[in-house]
């Protein structure tokens, strides 16, 4: 790589790659501080907030995203509308199910992680959030890496095989009058 | 009267005032409007010009220092380690780079960063086996800090 010329080698280390990022079954926040990272140039040693080393980042399957806990329910996208009697309040799954192209609730997380400056707006338009596993054809040849899911999902109940239950050990015996549900 | 021919009264009053203005000047040509032109404006705003820039030398190297730690982090993440893991097990085998010029080997060197990389990870596995081990195991290669007097 030292016989390329100084131009290229500057051309080489400036570029700008696009990541892939797979949210099916992750928790949004996650997603967004690997895609806030990213879009900022923080993963490259020659990071400069002024030198615009930001990459691209193209997030699939926002419509199986996973929140943990109770955060369905329990987050609350708050807004006001500027009118008297216009704060709106929407439930994290109201807010989901309203949204045909599912991107808001990854697009307010990973608008929240990146610094408040004048650069935000660009670095937003880097990032491009598509619901399914579609993507345009334009975009499908840019991506460069494949990124690794932040979480392991846990295999359901009916993935495992019986020979796998039938070895997990037993914790404990009930007793004789026990009911099961 | 003192002055009796009319050659007399003529005064000199500061031959210099021309470059003692340009001097001022000089420093804020390349300032927006009419302060980068007009000699009572341009004083005020030469003088908050200097005040920032004194002030500014102490907050250059805090800037600085922060810009090579999140450059170290970055290229530390980039070898499956963490800045923090990092520097704490460097000062541990005593190699005593400060964050300059670890980033500038991170950045011109990446070989060299990457050896870095590796003795602090052995080093933090040493650190690992002795915390969790029983101490009947001798203390690993990197463990034995050598104390020059």
């Amino acid at each position: 790589m030292s016989s390329f010329s100084r131009s290229a080698q500057q051309w080489a280390t400036f570029a700008r790659s696009w990541f892939l990022i797979d949210a099916k079954m992750q928790p949004p926040g996650k997603i967004a501080t690997m895609c806030s990272v990213r879009l900022q140039g923080k993963h490259k040693p020659i990071y400069h907030a002024l030198s615009d080393c930001g990459d691209h980042v193209v997030v699939i399957n926002t419509k199986h995203i996973a929140f943990s806990g109770n955060k369905w329910e329990q987050k609350v996208y708050s807004s006001h509308t500027g009118y008297p009697g216009g704060f709106k309040q929407v439930t994290a799954a109201q807010l989901h199910l309203k949204d045909p192209k599912h991107l808001t609730i990854v697009k307010l997380a990973v608008y929240g992680m990146l610094p408040k400056n004048l650069h935000r707006r660009t670095m937003m338009q880097r990032l491009h959030i598509f619901p399914d596993d579609e993507l345009p054809d334009d975009i499908r040849a840019n991506l460069t890496e494949e990124l690794p899911q932040p979480r392991e999902i846990p295999r359901k109940l009916s993935e495992y095989t019986q020979e796998e239950i039938d070895a997990f050990p037993r914790l404990w015996t009930p007793p004789e009058d026990y009911k099961m549900k | 009267m003192v002055f009796l021919t009319l050659s007399c009264w003529i005064r000199s009053r500061g031959p210099d005032r021309y470059w003692k203005v340009q001097e001022v000047l000089k420093h804020a040509r390349h300032f927006r409007g009419r302060k980068n032109r007009c000699y009572s404006l341009a004083v005020r705003a030469v003088r908050r010009a200097f005040v920032y820039a004194t002030k500014a030398r102490k907050l250059k190297k805090r800037n600085m220092r922060t810009l090579w730690i999140s450059r170290i982090a970055a290229a530390t993440r980039e070898h499956g380690m963490k800045y923090p893991a990092l520097m704490h097990n460097l000062t541990k085998t005593s190699v005593q780079l400060n964050r300059r010029v670890i980033c500038d080997l991170a950045v011109t060197e990446p070989r060299s960063f990457l050896s870095l990389a590796k003795l602090a990870r052995a080093r933090q596995q040493e650190g690992f086996r002795a915390a969790l081990g029983d101490g009947k195991e001798p203390a690993g290669v990197f463990s034995r800090v050598v104390l020059l007097q």
